[in-house]
């Protein structure tokens, strides 16, 4: 009997997990069903909030790459949906959710035939075929927008922006928000279009409307020093001085050794070292600067200084701050004084010091260079201000996106529509598995209208059955039907009503989902190392087959 | 949250301690996120209008508040949930804008949420919910507009103003002495206002608390008050026409900030080292002393030998004053910040009519008052009263009593209160709601409920029957045509809010609403709340 007794080989350390094959891909499948499934209900003009509460902190987000983030999916099969949200996120700024859908939605159509005992590797050639083609026909199938006219470009971008507020907490203002976001990247330099040089300032208090788009920079009154409020809060065309220099009375190295044989010369030394903060600051006045702006903290006796000189100071002000302020007035940032030259002095139309709010801000207004701009956001409650801020970001990087690329496409589900009617069109002329795959493929498109239109609450078999014989009908006229969430009948031209989004959005997200997919499918088999040090604390309750380990009576 | 199961039955873990985590989805996520924001409102309703009551807040260290304040009960109430923490932000953030009306906007959002709750049930979408509300707040703030009428301030010594301040203490535990702290508050603010820019600095507006004596006794001083005495006690009480040197650095020998060490080899040495410390003292002195000065003010400490020699000289000097204070005093007396001794010129000196110390009661301590300022850009209100939590009550009334001033000053257009606005704009409301053809009618017409529900409230608050009162204000309103109808909190005998002269801004007013409809649209969008299960 004994030789049916194999021993035990033990290849992996105690406590790993292992789980391989067909079962492993349904598993990891379901996973990413479970992770997508949080997010459904965001998508779409109608979309919900989550409210996600980690430790003290409390979000309120509408945004699928921020709420996938915070989480904390730990699954590794499902990270994979983390992270594609993520590089859609960095990559567009927008359209996080669809991708994370379609992702999904492309695993769960995979599912049969995995089951069934296909191959995952002729799924994925599927997949990738599917792919091919559709962004090959999303080419063919965007507008050119004409950009001769200024106003057309601006009413593209504003459409696009629009477009991409529609989802979130400011859809009703999202005539003002336009506006704003389209102002600001106006103002950067168009071949760079650096979006870290918009900033955004949240201030709490007022109403939303009361947001305000500064053309230079704004930022928040630094800490001051007793003297400060002497100094004048108001210029015109000032000399602005930037320094990354601390202007404070301090020892000039730390580990100086000087020795002194009377005490008369005691005084020398400490007269020295009033003359070297003395003539820093007199090299300051002297080459006319009006406004001293530092990284670095600007003491008291320099503000009582300045003051006195009717200069404005400001000390501890953010490295990006900083670097607006220095796009925005052209000046130069100096870490010393010495030969200090009135050219590398930046200016403005006009600096101020207002109230908003609560707070004192500093607005350096109509600068003559402007390359950068900062929009004050208004709200009621911190959790607001954040959220408008997060939408706000989506629509910079969609116009941004805008500004270059001219082409879009349709919004409201339209565009997947038509390649899913493509797609179905091509399976046909296609022989073997593939014809199933490529048909998954069109099938698992049309995920977004149907769940734009269940989350607003219309009825989704209808739409989409309403949805797909438009398209059917082929010809341009029936290209660009999507769901109409205003509307009586729930499908329109989305093209006509405005909902436009740049083809590159798409582009990424059809890409990036078919690419999470793929790479999910491939996945037979997962090796977890257990946990180091094992917490059994950290150990879900009533996790059934898992004894807790080290348990003793 | 549940485990999910793999169709083989093994089950699988998403997300990080997904044991210890909670979720609720859809019409729970609605119904738990109102009613915990309703509990907070519900709490401050009380507090609503003349005749609300105060809240007794004890902190975790055994610190006691009594108020009346809205912003400072929720803040004070240490909120956990979530949602209801919205409500705590969205009274601050009432409370940073506008600084009076913060009980008034969470409790038109309970309202707001009331109606919701009731909409929600009818199974109406929370996104039409939501869209209703925002088309009736637009409507209700383009009625305010029209209602509102533009004041002079100026007229009949400020008048309005006097008003205006005496409408926002009137809830509050001093409504007693109202006239008294509204006209204090009126020239406290008119003093630093700079009527051209329509702005007003509050941090020129210092509030300076001392109990002991009554609240009759607070009074505004066109200076400055320092909670500091004389270094010495034997120094002058008082100094008429001071001049003032305000300085930065320490009365004491000057040391170098790069570190250093003292070596001293023999007995003479010491003396010499004794005698030169003994120089800078007599020279410090002598030098604040040639530049006419007959006060010294320091933000520093001095040695026991300087005060010593300070006495001698004749020279009353205060120690250790705040570095906010030495700014105030700077602005108020013209005097510059003096960083070293070297640099005292009499220019640099600040004058003001009298400089005295001012004891209080039997107790021992001292203020110092600095009056007649050459430049009064700075004032001090004093506040007395029986106990701190009298003291503090104050202060925050008369802090608001100063914003609603202040918000006049930058736009002079008022409401009249007593829920006559917010029956107003319901009226008007309900109108519109009749032209809307879609789902949004409902809310419409729910949002029109909730701003009734303020006069409502603020009746039941007066101990008036809600509903009687509420209608007949309502009927009277339309049949007269008369939006200054409103609840006779006071019982003066008549519902004209005009007559009654309970003034309001316009701009409060319009942010209340605004803010209420912003923070029921924010809360009717969560659907899903993913939340640690510890409570």
């Amino acid at each position: 009997m004994s030789q049916f007794l194999q021993p035990t080989i033990l290849l992996l350390r105690e406590g790993t997990d292992t789980s391989q094959g067909r079962a492993q891909i349904v598993s990891n499948i379901n996973a990413v069903q479970a992770v997508a499934d949080v997010v459904k209900s965001t998508l779409g003009p109608r979309g919900m909030d989550k409210m996600i509460q980690t430790g003290p902190k409390v979000t309120i987000s509408n945004d699928g790459a921020t709420i996938l983030n915070l989480l904390e999916v730990v699954h590794p099969a499902a990270r994979v949906l983390v992270d594609i949200a993520k590089s859609q996120d960095d990559e567009v700024g927008d359209g996080t959710t669809s991708t994370t859908l379609l992702a999904a939605e492309l695993l769960k159509e995979a599912k049969p035939f995995i089951e069934e005992g296909i191959h995952p590797q002729i799924v994925i050639q599927g997949y990738r075929k599917a792919l091919e083609l559709a962004l090959e026909k999303l080419e063919g199938f965007s507008i050119n927008i004409s950009r001769d006219s200024p106003e057309d470009k601006r009413n593209t971008l504003l459409k696009c922006a629009q477009t991409a507020l529609n989802s979130k907490l400011l859809a009703n203002t999202k005539q003002f928000f336009s506006e704003l976001v389209v102002s600001a990247v106006e103002k950067l330099d168009p071949n760079i279009l650096d979006r870290d040089l918009i900033g955004i300032k949240n201030v709490t208090g007022g109403s939303v409307t009361d947001s305000f788009l500064v053309d230079g920079v704004a930022f928040k009154k630094t800490f001051s020093y007793a003297g400060f409020e002497q100094q004048p809060k108001r210029f015109e065309n000032p000399k602005i001085c930037l320094l990354n220099l601390e202007l404070e009375l301090k020892s000039e190295k730390e580990n100086a050794e000087i020795r002194i044989e009377k005490p008369e010369e005691y005084q020398q030394i400490v007269d020295a070292e009033w003359a070297l903060i003395y003539e820093k600051l007199e090299t300051i006045v002297k080459a006319g600067a009006q406004i001293v702006l530092s990284k670095l903290p600007i003491g008291d006796l320099a503000t009582q200084y300045f003051a006195d000189r009717n200069i404005f100071c400001a000390g501890r002000v953010a490295q990006e701050d900083l670097l607006r302020v220095q796009k925005a007035t052209g000046g130069q940032v100096q870490t010393t004084v010495n030969g200090l030259n009135p050219e590398t002095f930046g200016t403005c139309g006009l600096f101020e010091e207002v109230q908003v709010g609560a707070e004192r801000y500093n607005l350096f207004k109509n600068c003559p260079q402007s390359r950068t701009a900062t929009i004050v956001l208004r709200g009621g409650a911190e959790q607001f201000i954040q959220e408008a801020e997060r939408s706000l970001n989506d629509a910079i990087m969609i116009v941004r996106r805008c500004f270059k690329a001219n082409k879009i496409v349709a919004g409201g589900g339209a565009i997947e529509l038509e390649l899913s009617r493509y797609l179905r069109h091509y399976a046909r002329s296609v022989t073997g598995k593939t014809q199933y795959i490529v048909n998954s493929y069109a099938k698992a498109l049309e995920v977004i209208p149907r769940t734009i239109a269940e989350n607003a609450g219309l009825n989704s078999i209808e739409i989409m059955n309403k949805l797909r014989q438009r398209h059917a009908q082929g010809g341009d006229e029936g290209r660009w039907y999507g769901v109409d969430i205003n509307g009586q009948s729930g499908v329109c031209d989305t093209h006509s009503s405005f909902v436009w989004e740049p083809s590159l959005v798409k582009r990424n997200a059809l890409c990036s989902a078919t690419e999470a997919a793929c790479a999910i499918l491939s996945i037979d088999e997962t090796v977890k190392n257990p946990k180091s040090d094992q917490d059994t604390k950290m150990k879900p309750k009533g996790q059934p087959g898992r004894p807790p380990m080290g348990m003793r009576r | 949250m549940s485990l999910a199961f793999d169709d083989y039955g093994r089950p699988y873990i998403i997300l990080r301690e997904q044991g210890s985590k909670k979720r609720m989805k859809g019409l729970e996520a609605y119904k738990s996120n109102i009613l915990a924001a309703k509990a907070i409102a519900n709490t401050l309703s009380s507090s609503l209008g003349p005749k609300g009551m105060d809240k007794m807040l004890v902190s975790p260290d055994g610190d006691v508040s009594v108020t009346n304040d809205g912003a400072t009960i929720v803040e004070k109430m240490e909120i956990q949930h979530p949602t209801a923490k919205l409500l705590v932000e969205l009274s601050q953030s009432q409370d940073a804008e506008i600084g009076d009306g913060t009980t008034g906007v969470v409790v038109l959002a309970g309202k707001l949420l009331e109606q919701a709750l009731t909409l929600l049930d009818k199974g109406i979408h929370p996104l039409k919910i939501s869209d209703g509300f925002d088309r009736a707040c637009d409507v209700a703030i383009k009625h305010l507009e029209t209602i509102s009428e533009e004041i002079d301030i100026q007229a009949n010594e400020h008048e309005a103003l006097i008003q205006a301040a005496c409408t926002a203490l009137g809830s509050k535990v001093v409504s007693k002495r109202k006239r008294e702290l509204g006209k204090i508050a009126v020239t406290a603010v008119l003093d630093v206002a700079d009527l051209n820019r329509k702005d007003v600095n509050l941090d020129l507006i210092k509030i300076q608390t001392k109990t002991g004596g009554s609240v009759e006794d607070t009074r505004l001083i066109s200076g400055i008050l320092i909670d500091k005495d004389m270094s010495h006690p034997q120094m002058v009480k008082e100094v008429n026409d001071a001049k003032i040197c305000l300085l930065t650095c320490p009365f004491e020998p000057p040391k170098p900030k790069t570190k250093h060490n003292i070596n001293i080899s023999s007995a003479e040495d010491y003396k010499k080292l004794y005698q030169q410390e003994q120089q800078y003292f007599v020279d410090m002195v002598k030098l604040v002393k040639d530049s006419g000065a007959n006060i010294a003010l320091c933000q520093w400490g001095f040695d026991d030998e300087a005060n010593h020699l300070l006495l001698q000289n004749n020279l009353p000097a205060v120690r250790w004053v705040s570095g906010t204070d030495v700014e105030l005093i700077a602005m108020a007396t013209g005097a510059r910040i003096i960083p070293r001794f070297q640099e005292i010129t009499p220019e640099k000196l600040g004058k003001a009519g009298s400089v005295k110390e001012v004891q209080f009661g039997t107790s021992n301590e001292r203020m110092l008052v600095i009056e007649n300022c050459q430049c009064t850009k700075a004032v001090t209100i004093l506040i007395r009263g029986g106990s701190q939590m009298i003291v503090d009550e104050a202060k925050r009334s008369i802090h608001d009593a100063i914003c609603v001033i202040r918000n006049l000053i930058k736009d002079n257009r008022i409401v009249y209160g007593g829920g006559s606005a917010e029956l107003a704009c319901a009226i008007q409301v309900l109108q519109y709601a009749d032209e809307v053809s879609s789902v949004e009618q409902y809310a419409i017409r729910s949002f029109a409920d909730a701003l009734e529900g303020i006069p409502s409230c603020l009746a039941d608050n007066c101990g008036l029957n809600p509903i009687t009162s509420v209608a007949q204000a309502k009927a009277r309103q339309l049949q007269e045509n008369n939006h200054r109808i409103g609840i006779d909190c006071m019982e003066l005998g008549t519902t004209d809010m005009k007559e009654q002269r309970i003034y309001e801004t316009l701009s409060s007013k319009k942010q209340q609403i605004q803010l209420a409809t912003q923070v029921v649209k924010m809360i009717l969008k969560i659907d899903d709340v993913i939340a640690p299960d510890d409570y």
